[in-house]
């Protein structure tokens, strides 16, 4: 809602600067979004009276004039035409400061010197017109600062007006919650016209949609002046408040919507014929509005019709039939309310959204509904000439009354937190619009009906307390007294997440819905839908991800555009599995999601929750190793990614995972794995197939894993293990084994032996070439051994040997150089 | 006491011997050891007597003699070479000693002392240079051992976390630090979590003012992480202190606003929760991210799952307020911070709480909005693009 500071004084005093004033509004109402200025901030301007006008001697399109300030003449140079010797205009003077902020000054334009400017209605904040000069009339007297007469400036605050208060769409509304803040009071227009029109029963009413129309008001204005146009004040009015001035009859129905914050609408009653109609919108019914669309509309939404013909999308716009034009003499004022629930929906679906829908949608107080026709009536009257009619037709079956809602002070301190005074509260509420009765202990409030959002003692209470002041609420903790802290699993997830960051990689967030590409181009079974979205932003964003790995591919090759030398990043995040519910559970999981019920199958029979809701989430957490992970210094080489980096990092995050070769489609099926805890699967691990990395552009192809994190345990609880202080020995043994042995078996058949003075095992060296026959390879093992007391050579080679004979018995292993 | 007079005593032979050594050396006598031995043997055969004194300025001219060669060793290889021809087996002085044994008995104190006196003081040159020559030899080889030391270090792997989650985290250990638990819920939620139970009926604007995204019927991705507290709610008694993070969804895409982001909500609902414990919490909470000096104001604001509605600013934590061209808060002094309010009884009643009985107080905030503050971040965009150039900054 956009206020004008001159119009608002017309209802309330206030005496604050406009940054105290924002601050005023802004912690006790509404947010102020924005301030704007228009027209002269500060200076002169003043009635001039053109004496000479002419083209300027140098300059083609200039102009120059001799103007008489009252008793003073000055040469001014200027754009426009229009100007004739004996014109009243308004002269801004040098030194004077625009709303943009230039300030003007005395200027020699080609050759002559021009002391100040006559303005065009755009330059005083008056329209956008800035075809010529404003010419005044003359009642405007020469020589009288042009500020007697109407604001040559204007400041214009932009308030959010939250959706709770449609009363604040009005500028009398926005004065009563000023006064309420500043303790002081405000003034409504006077509402006095004579009546003497022809009358308004000569139309009929009928109101077919009831349930879709609390009120609906008409009242008859004849014998107006056609094609005039509104007074300049009232244009100005409606121009600094955001809308555009039309002629007299639309402009006044404008101000008095923005004045009253109630739409109105005026036909031209010439137009309208046998009478008005509110009904539903027949099937397949069009119309073609005003902006010159022409809009099919269906029985949902209500519209205002003559007995031929639609009129007007009831609250949202009108059609250019019986529209109010250069010839209307004699109009029909329709002021109605409206169900807003209806009015939001068909504003929605047509995507139209205007003035009116906006305060329509709000559901509006059918009781602002005569005020606001009467207004539009006699300010008609008054600027158009019209004569208006004695009678008015009204359907109002219902009327609204106010309502009491009992305060108990002792609630309101304690939600707010402060002391309240009894009296303190009455009078605030008073300052609202309110009755208060004050019975022991407790406040009897009667709301007035325009504040349909105050029903219950809490909103009452959210008032007091706004109005009283929330710089005075103290800061206080609760007293608790409950265990907090993370669970074990949230604990786990930040250890992860830190791990991997000091482990070198980078945590990546990326969004979990994407294109079908990502499926495809992974390979990914595409009989097993994944969850989509019903209303993407883009198809490129409708697949809800099955893995996190895409995003990571994405965000790869987006760093490999970008030049960014390899990287390595990790993502923790959910991924999403679609289990439809069986065709029978359908309804019942439908239901279950609006209303949170679960209706029973049978007797005894209540689905859980979770196959209701048919989508799985998986908290995984993946990453992607590209190119230089490590990148060379000037003592240690570069390391790039590859599979045992990868693996490297999962074995830190899963310890005591196994690994299985494994297809999967998108990874190099010689340099990946299953990761598995026992039997389970937990995620997998691998270079990305080449062919993948080609599809998704990626110049090489990156080493990738991902794990559900169920499984992960980057801190796994210590268990102490016992251990004397004897020396550990340490032994190699190198063997020769079919080169297709894999080197982790070996060590578990190790491991298996269940050796006790074996500590420890790892393969130092794995080699394939001349020095072992073809097909074969070397696998070099260091063991450590520890015992109760220092060892003795021989037992470490007992043990040795056992190892060795283990070797040979289950992999033909043989000791080298042996 | 002992120990000082053996040591004035130490310093009075050195310079007897040193003036001794001296005359000698001016006399430019220069008498070869091995010819005293001949001497001695030659006056034992003939019972005659060596001339002692003579003997005794040999022993020191000796020790002199060494004693400069020693100051002028230059390394450890050197010094040693020159013990062994001052001190070693065939080394003059021991040839001198020997010599001791053939002197008449009443002559040998003397001799056998200035040869003593002679060794010790050759000993001890010899102790002195060898340690100021291994100092001197640790500090070459330091020397030549120092390295560029702007070189850079071993790349030790530096990773990063998330600005958003760097935020989370913080907001998060400051409610655990107040018995705060942390609650999550799904990303995908039903209808009547996400809207219904929080106040926000079919139909009603707020619906579509939050853009959803709606995926299988009565399903949508969650447009605030509210949800959570409802199935808090439902699951448990009063008293309940939560905060619970999350991924939130709307559809919208522009420079400052993106289809995903994150929310920060919490809840309170206890018996004699008041606006002041908001106020009191968040403000701490402020504190806790953005430093100890900013102030924190409420204002007004409208939601539908809270009456009454809050909004909270903290000052400016980098100008403070008092420069009007701070970028950060563009000179308004106030950031606004989050939105707030006492749960609505309609909330408390839906979920099966008597609001007579219990109040409560719930809270909203973006940390994504809250990281671009502290860390200074323009575009939001960013955050959702996993590009390392920004990652890496944090
Ligand atoms: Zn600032």
């Amino acid at each position: 809602m956009r206020v004008p500071l001159s119009w608002l004084r017309e209802y309330v005093d206030f005496d604050l600067s406009v940054d105290e004033l924002v601050e005023a509004i802004s912690l006790h109402s509404q947010e102020v979004d924005g301030v704007h200025g228009l027209g002269v901030l500060d200076g002169e301007v003043v009635v001039g009276e053109v004496v000479e006008f002419g083209p300027h001697p140098n300059a083609d399109r200039l102009f120059v004039a001799k103007v008489d300030l009252g008793g003073r003449e000055v040469q001014i140079v200027a754009g426009a035409p229009n100007p004739y010797p004996g014109a009243r205009v308004p002269v801004v003077l040098p030194g004077s400061v625009m709303a943009d902020g230039t300030k003007l000054r005395k200027a020699k334009l080609r050759g002559l010197e021009s002391n100040g400017m006559m303005m065009s209605e755009r330059e005083l904040g008056i329209s956008n017109d800035h075809d010529g000069i404003l010419l005044l009339d003359e009642s405007h007297k020469t020589g009288r600062p042009v500020a007697d007469y109407f604001p040559v400036g204007e400041t214009v605050l932009e308030l959010d007006v939250n959706p709770n208060r449609p009363d604040l769409w009005g500028m009398i509304g926005v004065a009563r919650e000023l006064a309420a803040i500043l303790r002081t009071d405000f003034r409504i227009p006077e509402l006095s016209f004579e009546t003497g029109g022809l009358p308004t029963d000569e139309y009929g009413l009928r109101v077919e949609a009831e349930d879709l129309c609390p009120r609906y008001d008409l009242r008859r204005v004849s014998n107006l002046v056609p094609g005039g146009r509104a007074p300049l004040e009232m244009r100005r009015r409606i121009f600094a408040a955001g809308m555009r001035s039309i002629n007299a009859i639309v402009d006044i129905s404008n101000f008095t919507m923005l004045e009253t914050g109630q739409p109105n609408h005026v036909f031209d009653a010439s137009q309208v014929r046998g009478g008005i109609v509110v009904r539903r919108a027949r099937e397949g019914e069009a119309m073609t509005l005003l902006d010159g669309t022409t809009r099919k509309l269906d029985p949902e939404m209500l519209i205002i019709a003559d007995e031929e013909r639609g009129l007007v999308i009831a609250g949202v716009m009108g059609a250019g039939d019986a529209e109010v034009g250069e010839e209307t003499s004699e109009v029909l004022i329709e002021v109605a309310t409206f169900a807003g629930r209806s009015i939001f929906e068909t504003s929605a679906r047509l995507g139209l959204r205007t003035e009116a829908s906006g305060r329509n949608e709000r559901g509006l107080d059918p009781n602002m509904v005569p005020f606001a026709r009467d207004r539009v009536a006699s300010l008609l009257a008054r600027h158009a000439g019209g004569k208006i009619a004695p009678d008015t037709l009204s359907h109002y079956p219902e009327p609204v009354r106010d309502w009491e809602v009992p305060l108990r002070i002792e609630r309101a301190e304690l939600l707010l937190g402060v002391p309240v005074e009894k009296d303190e509260a009455a009078r605030r509420l008073e300052s609202l619009g309110c009755e208060v009765r004050s019975e022991d202990g407790e406040l009897s409030v009667t709301v007035p009906t325009f504040r349909r959002d105050l029903r219950r003692e809490v909103d009452l209470i959210e008032e007091v307390g706004r109005l009283v002041g929330l710089d005075r609420v103290p800061e206080e903790l609760p007293k608790t007294s409950v265990p907090g802290g993370l669970t074990p699993t949230q604990k786990k997830v930040r250890t992860l997440r830190r791990l991997l960051a000091d482990l070198g990689l980078a945590e990546a967030i990326t969004y979990p819905f994407g294109p079908d590409r990502w499926r495809t181009d992974l390979g990914l079974d595409s009989g097993h839908e994944p969850p989509k979205l019903a209303n993407p932003l883009s198809e490129q964003a409708r697949e809800m991800r099955s893995t996190l790995l895409p995003g990571l591919l994405d965000a790869a090759v987006r760093n490999e555009a970008f030049g960014v030398e390899g990287g390595a990043l990790f993502e923790v995040g959910r991924v999403f599995e679609a289990h439809p519910p069986p065709e029978g559970l359908r309804e019942t999981a439908i239901h279950f999601r609006l209303t949170g019920e679960v209706n029973r199958l049978g007797p005894d029979v209540e689905p859980d929750a979770a196959s209701l809701m048919g989508i799985e989430e998986t908290p995984k957490v993946g990453g992607v190793l590209a190119g230089t992970i490590r990148p060379a210094n000037w003592n240690a080489s570069e390391r790039r990614a590859g599979f045992f980096e990868a693996k490297g990092i999962v074995e830190r995050l899963v310890p005591g995972a196994s690994f299985v070769p494994e297809d999967r489609p998108f990874l190099h099926p010689g340099r990946s794995a299953a990761v598995r805890v026992g039997d389970v699967l937990a995620g997998w691990v691998g270079e990305l197939h080449p062919e993948t990395a080609e599809r998704f552009d990626l110049s090489s192809p990156p080493a990738v894993f991902e794990l559900e994190l169920a499984f992960c345990e980057p801190d796994p609880t210590p268990r102490f293990r016992p251990f004397t202080n004897v020396p550990t020995v340490s032994r190699d043994l190198a063997v020769v084994v079919e080169s297709w042995v894999p080197a982790g078996d070996m060590l578990a058949t190790v491991e298996a032996l269940g050796s006790p003075l074996l500590v420890g095992a790892r393969v130092f060296d794995v080699y394939e070439g001349a020095q072992v026959p073809e097909g074969q390879k070397s696998v070099a093992l260091r063991f450590a051994f520890r015992g109760e007391e220092t060892l003795t050579d021989e037992a470490v080679n007992a043990e040795l040997d056992r190892i060795s004979r283990r070797l040979r018995e289950s992999f033909s292993a043989e000791v080298r150089g042996a | 006491m002992a120990r000082l007079a053996r040591e004035a005593a130490r310093l009075a032979n050195t310079s007897k011997f040193a003036e001794q050594v001296r005359q000698a050396a001016e006399a430019g006598r220069h008498v070869d050891v091995s010819k005293f031995a001949e001497q001695a043997r030659q006056a034992a055969e003939a019972g005659r007597h060596v001339d002692q004194t003579q003997v005794v300025a040999e022993a020191s001219r000796l020790a002199e003699q060494a004693q400069t060669a020693v100051k002028a060793a230059n390394s450890l290889a050197e010094l040693e070479r020159l013990r062994v021809e001052y001190l070693g087996r065939s080394s003059q002085l021991t040839e001198l000693r020997r010599l001791v044994r053939e002197l008449p008995v009443e002559a040998r104190p003397q001799v056998g002392g200035a040869a003593n006196k002679a060794a010790q003081n050759m000993e001890g040159a010899f102790e002195t240079r060898w340690a100021e020559l291994t100092v001197a030899e640790r500090e070459e080889r330091l020397r030549s051992e120092a390295v560029d030391v702007t070189l850079p270090g071993v790349p030790y792997p530096k990773g990063s976390l998330h600005p958003s989650m760097r935020v989370v985290d913080e907001v998060v250990d400051f409610f655990v630090g107040l018995g705060y638990r942390v609650a999550e819920g799904p990303e995908v939620e039903t209808d009547y979590l996400n809207f219904t139970a929080l106040n926000i009926p079919p139909g009603h604007p707020a619906r579509t003012m939050q853009d959803t995204f709606f995926l299988d019927e009565g399903l949508v991705l969650r447009t605030q992480t509210s949800p959570i507290q409802i199935r808090t709610m439902l699951s448990q008694e009063p008293p309940v202190y939560i905060v619970s993070p999350g991924k939130t969804y709307r559809r919208d895409s522009d420079p400052t606003h993106t289809p995903m982001f994150h929310q920060i909500e919490g809840l309170a609902v206890d018996r004699g929760i008041t606006l002041a414990h908001l106020k009191g919490t968040l403000a701490a909470m402020a504190r806790h991210v953005f430093g100890e000096d900013v102030k924190v104001r409420l204002r007004p604001s409208y939601f539908q799952f809270t009456e009454p509605s809050v909004e909270l600013d903290v000052s400016c934590f980098v100008c403070g307020g008092a420069d009007p061209k701070c970028k950060v808060c563009k000179g308004a002094g106030w950031l606004e911070m989050l939105g707030a309010g006492m749960v609505d009884p309609t909330v408390l009643s839906e979920v099966g709480y008597d609001p007579e009985e219990f109040t409560g107080f719930a809270f909203g905030m973006g940390p994504d909005r809250m990281a671009m503050v502290k860390y200074g971040i323009s575009d939001l965009r960013l955050f959702f693009e996993g590009d390392l150039r920004f990652l890496r900054q944090f």
